[in-house]
């Protein structure tokens, strides 16, 4: 038979499990805005029971363990999207600032382009005029200004997300080596059996981060995890974390290393990968068009100056200077070669008044002179190609914002903190509380009774 | 079913796209453009690039119309006075071709004639805005000079080079005549032809075949001056057209990157409504959990 004594101890058993589960709750309910904080729920189990033969009685109750409820699935494909939304975020922000230099304006390259053959038209008219040349010269000046002032915008959004590179590859070091000791205090506490959620929560939160900078594979393997980067680049394995360095390569920018092994071409998703598609292929590209546009125009205007004759009878020279051969740089070093409006070959005969060759000049308005293409035709190319890159980059961060955003919720759904939920447990736990200090009054009673008896025996 | 307990990040989320649409609505507005970056609509973008290449040559294309108007204006003018000159002189040719004139009456008339003959030097010599209009392109250079080793009085020190104008897309203009096609055309030398008919008023002889000559000069002229009328009407022809294609590149800027106030005013007001029930949705959240019915 059991004694008071054993339903004495049932009931503090009782006491002490709900005192235990209401802290628990009192903890989800503090953690309600932890970012990253997983709701836990306490593990109650039937004590072991006690044979007093024939019966079974059981002993209480056991607060066995406090767990803490994830989806790791869901967390990798948060991971995933994560990495996706840092790619798209990284690369829609460096293009919108590149379509800036495409923007209609009053001193676009288009407008420019448009200026120039125009003030040529209108020498045309008057080929003998000091004041129309004038006009051509200050023309092609700010021609020439439109075309430096784009790509050195250019150059400097590349210099600045260069920037960029490095910083993140810092923001990387620094969070893999976090979770380099996270991992160390994760499976410190499991391998003596204790809970470890809320390291486990940091870690993942870590992870996260992680994954909106680089993209990241995680490999969890017993108490540890171990990051790689998609092409298999070790970033974590157990307590050990392994550095990213960068080194300046020929352009002057910063190339992404691991182990001595340039990584740089290989890093294709997260912010990092963003960046880097930004800075290595999407702005090179736009130079390279805007080098052709300026080499093209240079090239084809100086060809039909040198066929023709200056105000002073005098063969024409060069008027804008030679772009190099490679046609590198020609956008950014595009400058007015002379200073004289005398100098402008409009004549095709050698007198004063002859507008052949300011003709022939503004007839490259319309010819194919750029890739087989008009020269405003190529510049449109140009805007349609930065517009198209950016508002494709914008839709895919929109989208990926979207699925990221429906994962998270879906994520929410399962670990997230309801209030609601946390005020019915404190109740359910404060009843039983109350009714085993109840059972234990009782029990107190009952003992008193036993003690009377004895008193009126004694 | 377990839900996401927490509902304010996608309010937020929600909150920050009405607002994006909103200020995008306003752009829209403000500008009255529906493409203010090329990634608003990347092809629009791109046509109105070309758009705006080919509107600002249809208004250049005007100016230089305007401009080369007014060298073929005066240019048609001095010819309408050159044939009226040779009509004078071929009027008092046949005067002194009448055989009561003496010869002190006909050098009266020859010197008469020496006065028209400096009239027409000084109208195939005409400047327009400091250029020669009848030297060819030689326009720096004075046109006829006094020359008497020269039969015909004068000589051509301009060339026979012609100017053409682009002043269209598919349109382009020759602006000048050379002063040696106009007044020193063989058989029809304006000035051989009064050099001529001087020199038969002073000697009495030759006069009728004189004036027969002016006249043939002042017929050709005549047929050379509609070149310049010609020339005139193509650039007001000119002007009618780049004005329908200059209000149809507007057309197409305003299909292309117009806003379409109407439509836009009404998704402002959407986003506006739909902003004010985030909001409230957002206000109505707070204050309704468990813990605030169990005091």
């Amino acid at each position: 038979m059991s004694s008071l004594n054993a339903s004495l101890a049932s009931a503090l058993s009782g006491l002490i499990a709900e005192q235990g589960a209401l802290a628990v709750t009192t903890n989800n309910v503090a953690n309600v805005n932890t970012p990253g904080y997983s709701r836990e729920e306490p593990v109650l189990t039937e004590s072991n029971p006690v044979v007093v033969d024939p019966l079974t009685f059981g002993t209480g109750v056991t607060l066995q363990s406090v767990e803490s409820i994830t989806d790791p699935i869901l967390e990798s494909q948060i991971q995933q999207q994560t990495q996706s939304q840092g790619q798209f975020s990284a690369l829609a922000s460096a293009l919108q600032q590149v379509q800036v230099n495409f923007t209609s304006s009053t001193s676009d390259i288009g407008t420019e382009i448009s200026n120039f053959f125009d003030s040529v038209n209108q020498l045309s008219t008057d080929a003998s005029d000091l004041s129309l040349r004038q006009g051509v010269l200050t023309a092609a000046g700010n021609l020439a200004t439109s075309f430096n002032t784009a790509a050195n915008s250019l150059t400097q959004q590349q210099t600045s997300l260069d920037q960029s590179v490095v910083q993140q590859v810092g923001q990387i070091n620094q969070l893999t080596a976090q979770i380099a000791t996270l991992n160390g205090q994760v499976s410190s506490l499991q391998n003596v059996g204790e809970s470890a959620g809320t390291f486990v929560d940091q870690r993942q939160q870590a992870i996260d981060q992680l994954s909106a900078l680089v993209d990241v594979s995680v490999i969890p393997s017993d108490n540890t995890v171990t990051l790689t980067t998609g092409n298999g680049t070790p970033l974590v394995t157990g307590l050990k974390s392994f550095l990213l360095g960068t080194q300046t390569n020929a352009s002057g920018l910063h190339d992404v290393y691991s182990q001595g092994k340039d990584i740089t071409s290989q890093i294709t998703s997260g912010q990092l990968g963003g960046t880097i598609q930004a800075r290595d292929q999407e702005i090179p590209a736009t130079q390279t068009q805007l080098d052709t546009l300026a080499a093209g125009l240079a090239n084809a205007v100086n060809g039909v100056q040198v066929g023709g004759f200056d105000l002073n009878g005098d063969v024409g020279t060069d008027l804008f200077n030679p772009p190099a051969a490679s046609g590198v740089g020609a956008a950014a070093n595009l400058s007015v070669a002379i200073t004289d409006p005398a100098l402008i070959a409009a004549s095709s005969d050698g007198t004063p008044g002859s507008n052949g060759n300011a003709e022939a000049m503004y007839a490259l308005n319309s010819q194919n002179i750029i890739s087989g293409q008009s020269p405003t035709d190529y510049y449109s190319g140009i805007v349609f190609n930065v517009g198209n890159n950016a508002s494709n980059a914008s839709a895919e961060q929109s989208a990926s914002a979207l699925v990221l955003q429906q994962l998270n919720d879906q994520l929410a759904s399962i670990s997230g903190v309801s209030l609601d939920e946390e005020a019915a447990n404190m109740v359910q736990y404060q009843d039983a509380y109350s009714a085993s200090a109840e059972v234990i009054t009782t029990i107190n009673d009952m003992m008193y009774a036993v003690i009377q008896m004895s008193t009126l025996t004694g | 079913m377990r839900v996401n307990p927490d509902p304010y990040p996608d309010l937020l989320a929600a909150v920050a796209q009405t607002q994006q649409q909103i200020q995008t609505d306003e752009q829209e507005i403000a500008s009255g453009q529906s493409v203010n970056l090329p990634s608003d609509d990347p092809a629009a973008a791109a046509l109105l690039a070309q758009n705006a290449g080919q509107t600002a040559q249809a208004d250049q294309f005007q100016r230089s119309i305007g401009s080369v108007q007014g060298e073929i204006q005066n240019a048609d003018t001095a010819l309408s006075s050159v044939t009226a000159a040779l009509q004078q002189a071929i009027t008092l040719g046949v005067e002194g071709a009448n055989g009561t004139v003496n010869s002190a009456d006909r050098a009266a008339i020859a010197t008469q004639i020496q006065g028209i003959q400096s009239q027409l030097l000084s109208l195939a010599n005409l400047s327009y805005q400091g250029n020669y209009v009848f030297g060819g392109t030689a326009n720096q250079t004075t046109p006829y000079v006094l020359d008497s080793s020269s039969p015909s009085g004068v000589t051509y020190q301009g060339n026979t080079g012609v100017n053409s104008v682009t002043l269209g897309s598919q349109f382009s203009l020759q602006t000048n005549l050379p002063g040696s096609q106009l007044f020193s055309a063989p058989g029809a030398d304006v000035f051989q032809s009064i050099q001529d008919l001087i020199t038969s008023l002073q000697s009495g002889t030759g006069i009728n075949t004189a004036v027969t000559e002016v006249g043939a000069a002042n017929n050709y002229i005549s047929s050379q001056s509609v070149f310049y009328g010609n020339a005139l009407n193509q650039l007001t022809a000119q002007q009618t057209y780049l004005g329908t294609e200059t209000t149809e590149l507007a057309q197409q800027q305003n299909t292309e990157g117009g806003a379409n106030l109407p439509d836009v005013i009404s998704n402002l007001t959407t986003a506006q409504t739909s902003l004010q029930a985030t909001l409230e949705a957002i206000g109505q959240t707070a204050n309704t959990n468990l813990f605030e019915y169990l005091k």
